[in-house]
């Protein structure tokens, strides 16, 4: 087997076999961190396909200053959220839709996401949780899916979000306070 | 147990509910994909403009623009109708004279020629 770093050599030289070598090897990892943030498989599958291009294009940038799986994680998480900031900017044109009356549902949004991974008997309850953290801001949910998802270690997710650890603990912090907060608003309107 | 309770314990629950996650799997296809949008041939020239004009804000520039180009026209055509009125009614009133005295549809009193 090719170790990380010839790998990276023989692709910086354009080399076929070891860009689908390393998309092979990475692939479940990327589609798995991106569908974490976007939730929705169909834009996961095109994203993860927009990470390995810019790879592959951007390949003579990577120093081996990290881990390349860092850098890996690094593109995969910024790809995700740029998607996200574009599908908010294209929702706040969306009051022309329903203007039109074509669109602009007002309607409470149901927990629709469902992981692959989760174990049938928390099927319904980790819908709820991925609702919950869509709500998050982005540096909270970065820090919380790569921790949760890609069960990244604190520290190897202040290397991919190129932040200190006590930084990270700080996110996860406030992430897990805003999840309590929404779960206690969702349980309160659905239990009582 | 108190309604209260019974709302912590179940957010204690879904929290707990992504331990032991299984990673998602790719599309096993996912590297030919990538070869063919890879191979596709960029978009000409054409396809460039296409996605500049499709954008929100420079297509409502451009709306923007059309609009007041529209205002501009509406607003010098009628200061110049003013400015040049007495010359263009002549030359309608005489136009239209002209087109009276070959399109007569008065027939009964038109004297025979």
């Amino acid at each position: 087997m090719i170790n990380e770093t010839e790998l990276v050599e023989r692709l910086k030289q354009g080399d076929e076999i070891a860009f689908k070598t390393i998309v092979e090897q990475w692939k479940d990892m990327v589609y798995n961190t991106i569908l974490g943030i976007v939730q929705n498989e169909t834009e996961a599958e095109d994203l993860a396909q927009d990470v390995f291009i810019k790879v592959f294009e951007k390949i003579s940038t990577f120093k081996g200053d990290s881990k390349f799986s860092t850098w890996l994680y690094r593109i995969a998480t910024t790809t995700a959220l740029d998607h996200l900031r574009s599908k908010k900017r294209k929702k706040r044109f969306g009051f022309l839709q329903s203007l039109t009356g074509s669109g602009g549902d007002e309607k409470e949004q149901i927990p629709d996401f469902h992981h692959p991974g989760v174990n049938l008997d928390n099927k319904e309850r980790a819908a709820v949780l991925f609702k919950a953290i869509d709500a998050l801001p982005e540096n909270q949910k970065s820090a919380y899916m790569l921790h949760k998802l890609e069960g990244l270690s604190y520290r190897d997710v202040s290397e991919v979000l190129n932040t200190t650890v006590s930084a990270v603990e700080s996110l996860m912090s406030r992430a897990n306070q805003n999840l309590r907060k929404q779960l206690e608003e969702y349980y309160n309107k659905h239990y009582r | 147990m108190t309604p209260n309770e019974k709302i912590q314990q179940e957010i204690e629950k879904t929290l707990q509910s992504l331990d032991g996650i299984k990673r998602a799997e790719a599309n096993a296809f996912l590297f030919t994909r990538i070869k063919a949008r890879m191979n596709k041939k960029p978009g000409g020239w054409e396809e460039g403009i296409f996605s500049f004009v499709s954008k929100p804000l420079i297509a409502i520039a451009i709306i923007l623009l059309v609009m007041a180009v529209n205002g501009w026209a509406l607003w010098g055509s009628g200061t110049s109708e003013a400015v040049n009125g007495d010359t263009t009614y002549s030359e309608l009133a005489n136009e239209y004279n002209t087109v009276a005295s070959v399109n007569n549809y008065d027939y009964e009193n038109t004297p025979n020629e």
